[in-house]
């Protein structure tokens, strides 16, 4: 790509849009639904129906416009997840991390999903959720063990928030809009 | 100028039968589904590929699950898009993927939110959506929203909400049944369709409780329904609640009468008519509650809607058949409907007349009704017949009237007499004049052929069997020879059957010497000669009325080819050598069961069934005929593969103690001749059964059917089921082709058969009840049995459903062996009769129970308890 065209993109990106998809998974009560609420409106509610399937919400940041696929966590819904993930710009994957005793499951999980074929090299951005919560794992726990190290195929980034407090939210929406594509 | 413009119209006429979507292939459009997977969306391009594959799946083209899957999920992508035509048509394809796609739960969150959106349009098809994909645990959770539905302002979405009720009362009754209180506020709507769909559900909810409807009705018939569909329903309804008290109340009024009698001033035509039906179907309805009714409908039949018109006439033709007098207030203007333009309006106007009219109209109204019998419907032609029918018994002098017409309406007319012959024994003696007096003037050989025949078989029986003798013999000297022929068999009828005419006959027969034709000069010598026509009066023995009235039980194509190959010779042409095997054509033409015969082809005269033609070929043979009364013969089963060297197939016959299998053996090899034939059972895994006789096959030529019997002993009533092993043993020899002849002494071979099974289904027969709720209450609950079974994985509610019908091998009644698309349950009922001669009933109950698995509930009703016990071992071991 010569110099003139990275310089028209940069100048394209001014004015125009940017688009991103991503998928939000993660087992069931991990906070999911609340993450896209707190992105999208800045509310926080404290008792949620559990997503049946999933939900459809499109965000725009800046000139950043997210297309956010909220997709359900209880069990009957896990072999759907794959479906929803492809082809997006980042799977942003979520863990309660004051519920130690699901941990294992939610790595294994994880792990499953990240084995498909169809989603090689697609950004993992993984939140320890609910770091209001008295005994909630530290980062470095967190990281050991989801076994996070382990994955070395693609970019992989960590953060500890509260959905509840804000804690962190912005630091997500940077990331996010960092690894938004421009629309061509 | 105007030219042009026609031309213009015929190429839009042309364009008129295409469709723009005509041969598109499955294939092409379910690439062009990857558009849905698109990251920027084109609304309009999604929109036209959902049309496509609606139109696809709407020519009967069908999605396996992979496609339909994948289709299903890349649609719930579209669910980003905010466009609402794309929506509606999102909508659209998840209600027709949803049966066949999995995990179509998926979307329940995204119609949740949809439901609950400010759009009206999304809340009301998101709620027809949701019910569809929907199972009891989401039920569940989306309770509250339904309930919510039901009573929302915007009457699509409260309809939308009730009819998902009236769907999902099906598979989750207990559920529905919880939202009673809002339906009951949606009946009291304002909407019409709301009230309709309100009350349609409030009355399933309540259908079981005869108290429940009964008040529903009561308050309802106050006056509060506004929607004309909703009082349709209410008429209903409360007919409903009138036959089920009719019991309870004596001589007087009936209760809600005044109701159905004031919907007749309703505005709504729909209304008038649905109480004006109504009031004429009551039971034993009284001609003063009658007349209400019929005025209203004699207004209609002078309206300008043709479909108003048709309703009244159709209505008023049924109220003639038991209430002739009522309806002739209305004659006049049934008259001027005889010209109607709607032919189904003006035969029903003829035939309502014909029951009701005086005698000096009928003449005209017949005349009327020949001119365009050949232009209606053969449902309307039934009609006609029926009216005719019993026109004849009201006004006998009037079937010459008949007598103008073509070959196929004579035909109608003679069906009729002589089902009136059959039917009403006080019709017999007239009803007979009426056919002699029309063979009189019949240019029909086949008519009067019939007709002869028929006489000859009915003649005889009556008091005064002299007097058609002379109609007969009138044949004789004034028809074709065909006729001739066939007058002269039914004179020698008469002559058998009463002693009394016989010197009489033998005169006119002497005469029938003469004829030129030779078919009528044989025929009259033989009567002559088996009749014993030396003059002396004797009594007609058995083999004589045998020989004139019994039927032929070899099969006519096994007798022609026969025949053909005989050739003259000493030996005379034994007819006990003609295979009497029943080939299996005979059993496709078996007649529908129930089905009554009528007219001139059906017994007495007409063709042997199977059934009888087994019964009579088994009992000719010594070694079976002790084995009492044949109970039922199986279908064949094939024991070979089509093309094979021999072809053998089987019939079970099943008799009380006894098994007889008939193997129907071809040969089809023209350079064999196979001698001895017979096949050698191996009953070892068949403990109860015993062999007891077994009847080879003399010689068994090239393409001429034989068959070989193997007889079993049995332990009485036990329906004993068992595998036999079959091998056709025989002696083969080398022939000529050419000539026929052996070319060697032969040599002992073996040929391998299939299996044979005796099932629990062959100890069943299929016996049709008219009305299976009058006989299952009269049959009584003494001896019922029920349980329930757990059916395991089926692929689909159809299958179980036939799978228990052939385990049984009992007939479906009512229809009730099809299963709608869909549906979570079935109810089939069955009757039957089982070996002894008992009658029995059942009932089944379906249910999909988990994913895959079918429960079923089991009731049996009989006349003899070990028979009911005994369905249910069948059942559990099968």
């Amino acid at each position: 790509m010569g110099l003139w065209e990275a310089f028209l993109n940069w100048l394209r990106s001014l004015f125009f849009k940017q688009e991103m998809e991503l998928s939000l998974i993660g087992l069931q009560n991990a906070g999911k639904t609340s993450l896209v609420n707190v992105v999208a409106t800045g509310g926080y509610s404290e008792d949620m129906i559990p997503t049946v399937g999933f939900n459809m919400r499109k965000v725009t940041k800046g000139n950043v416009t997210i297309k956010l696929w909220d997709l359900g966590g209880q069990p009957r819904f896990r072999s759907m997840w794959e479906r929803y993930c492809r082809a997006v710009s980042a799977i942003v994957y979520v863990v309660d991390a004051a519920d130690p005793e699901n941990l294992s499951i939610s790595k294994s999980e994880l792990h499953d999903l990240l084995s498909k074929p169809s989603l090689n090299g697609i950004p993992l951005l993984v939140l320890g959720n609910k770091i209001d919560k008295p005994g909630a794992l530290s980062k470095e726990a967190l990281t050991d063990q989801m076994g996070l190290k382990s994955i070395v195929d693609r970019e992989v980034c960590c953060f500890m928030i509260s959905c509840k407090n804000s804690t962190n939210i912005d630091s997500v929406i940077d990331w996010l809009v960092k690894h938004s594509k421009s629309k061509s | 100028m105007a030219q042009p413009l026609v031309k213009k119209d015929d190429d839009r006429d042309d364009e008129a039968e295409y469709s723009p979507f005509l041969g598109i292939e499955k294939g092409a459009v379910l690439q062009e589904a990857r558009v849905f997977n698109d990251p920027q969306l084109d609304p309009r391009r999604c929109s036209q590929v959902i049309t496509k594959l609606l139109y696809l799946l709407n020519q009967g083209e069908t999605f396996n699950k992979i496609e339909a899957t994948e289709v299903f999920f890349s649609v719930t992508k579209l669910f980003q898009s905010r466009d609402i035509g794309l929506r509606r048509m999102v909508f659209l394809i998840i209600k027709e993927l949803s049966p066949s796609a999995d995990e179509v739960i998926i979307v329940t969150s995204s119609l949740m939110k949809d439901m609950n959106s400010k759009t009206d349009m999304y809340r009301a098809n998101a709620i027809r959506v949701l019910c569809r994909i929907t199972d009891g645990t989401l039920l569940t959770q989306i309770e509250r929203y339904l309930k919510q539905a039901i009573v929302d302002k915007n009457p699509v979405v409260a309809s939308a909400a009730l009819v998902s009720g009236i769907h999902l009362l099906q598979t989750n009754p207990e559920i529905v049944k919880r939202w009673s209180n809002e339906v009951q506020e949606a009946v009291q709507s304002r909407a019409a369709l709301v009230q309709f769909h309100a009350l349609a559900l409030l009355h399933q909810i309540r259908q079981n409780d005869r108290l429940a409807v009964s008040k529903l009705v009561t308050s309802l018939t106050r006056g509060t329904v506004r929607s004309p569909l909703a009082q349709c329903l209410l008429i209903r309804y409360t007919t409903q609640v009138i036959r089920e008290s009719a019991t309870n109340t004596q001589a007087g009024d009936r209760p809600f009468y005044d109701f159905l009698e004031s919907c007749l001033r309703h505005k709504a035509e729909m209304v008038i008519f649905e109480a004006a039906r109504a009031i004429t179907e009551l039971n034993g309805v009284t001609s003063r509650e009658l007349t209400p009714a019929i005025t209203v409908l004699q207004l209609f039949l002078s309206s300008s809607k043709p479909v108003l018109r048709f309703a009244a006439v159709r209505t008023l033709n049924k109220v003639a058949m038991t209430h002739p007098m009522a309806v002739t207030n209305c004659n006049i203007d049934m008259e001027s409907l005889i010209s109607d333009q709607n032919r189904s309006i003006a035969t029903l106007a003829i035939t309502t007349l014909l029951k009701t009219g005086n005698e000096s109209s009928v003449d005209r109204l017949m005349k009327q009704i020949t001119n365009f019998m050949s232009d209606i419907a053969d449902e309307f032609k039934i009609v006609v017949v029926e009216a005719i029918r019993s026109l004849c018994l009201k006004f006998p002098l009037k079937y010459r009237a008949l007598e103008e017409g073509g070959f196929e309406y004579k035909k109608a007319i003679v069906d009729s007499i002589v089902i009136l012959i059959r039917d009403i024994p006080e019709a017999k003696e007239s009803g007979l004049l009426h056919l002699c007096e029309f063979i009189e003037d019949c240019e029909f050989t086949y008519l009067s052929t019939q007709i002869l025949h028929f006489l000859g078989i009915e003649g005889p029986k009556t008091s005064d069997a002299s007097k058609y003798i002379r109609y007969i013999y009138n044949r004789v000297h004034l028809e074709n020879a065909t006729v001739r022929a066939a007058a002269v068999s039914t004179l020698a009828k008469f002559g058998a059957m009463v002693d009394s005419l016989k010197p009489r006959i033998f005169v006119l027969l002497r005469r029938c010497l003469y004829d030129s034709d030779d078919e009528v000069r044989d025929r009259a010598t033989l009567y002559l000669n088996t009749l014993g026509g030396d003059g002396a009066v004797v009594e007609t023995d058995k083999d004589v009325k045998e020989f004139l009235f019994g039927s032929l039980d070899i099969p006519l194509n096994n007798l022609e080819t026969s025949l053909k190959n005989y050739e003259p010779s000493e030996e005379p042409f034994d007819l006990d050598a003609v295979p009497k095997e029943v080939k299996s054509q005979p059993l496709a033409e078996k007649k529908a069961p129930g089905k009554k015969p009528t007219g001139l082809g059906a017994p007495p005269s007409g063709p042997t069934s199977t059934v009888d033609a087994y019964e009579k070929l088994l009992s000719s043979i010594p070694e079976f005929s002790e084995f009492g009364k044949l109970f039922k013969s199986s279908a064949p089963v094939e024991l070979t593969e089509a093309e094979t060297e021999y072809a053998v197939n089987v019939v079970k016959h099943i008799f009380d103690r006894h098994v007889v299998f008939q193997y129907n053996c071809t040969n089809t090899i023209p350079e064999q001749l196979l001698e001895n034939v017979s096949v050698i059972v191996d009953a070892s895994e068949a403990e109860e059964f015993s062999e007891v006789a077994t009847k080879p096959l003399r010689s068994l030529p090239y393409d001429s059917p034989g068959q070989t019997f193997v007889a079993f002993q049995k332990p009485e009533g036990v329906p004993a089921v068992g595998k036999f092993s079959n091998m056709l043993r025989f002696i083969v020899k080398e022939v000529d082709p050419s000539t026929g002849e052996a070319l060697d002494d032969g040599m002992e071979d073996d040929y391998q058969l299939e299996d044979l099974e005796v099932v629990a289904a062959d100890y069943m027969m299929k016996v049709p009840v008219a009305n299976f709720r009058n006989a299952w209450e009269s049959i009584g609950a003494d001896f019922e049995r029920v349980d329930e079974y757990g059916l395991g994985p089926r692929e689909s509610l159809t299958e179980a459903v036939s799978a228990v019908i052939s385990l049984l091998g009992m007939q479906p009644c009512e229809g009730t062996e099809v299963v709608p698309n869909n549906s979570r349950s079935h109810t089939c009922l069955l009757s039957g009769v089982f070996i002894g001669n008992v009658k029995l009933l059942v009932r089944l109950q379906f249910g999909v129970d988990g994913p895959k698995d079918i429960a079923m509930k089991l009731a049996v009703r009989s006349e003899d308890e070990n028979v009911s016990d005994m369905i249910h071992e069948i059942v559990a071991s099968g």
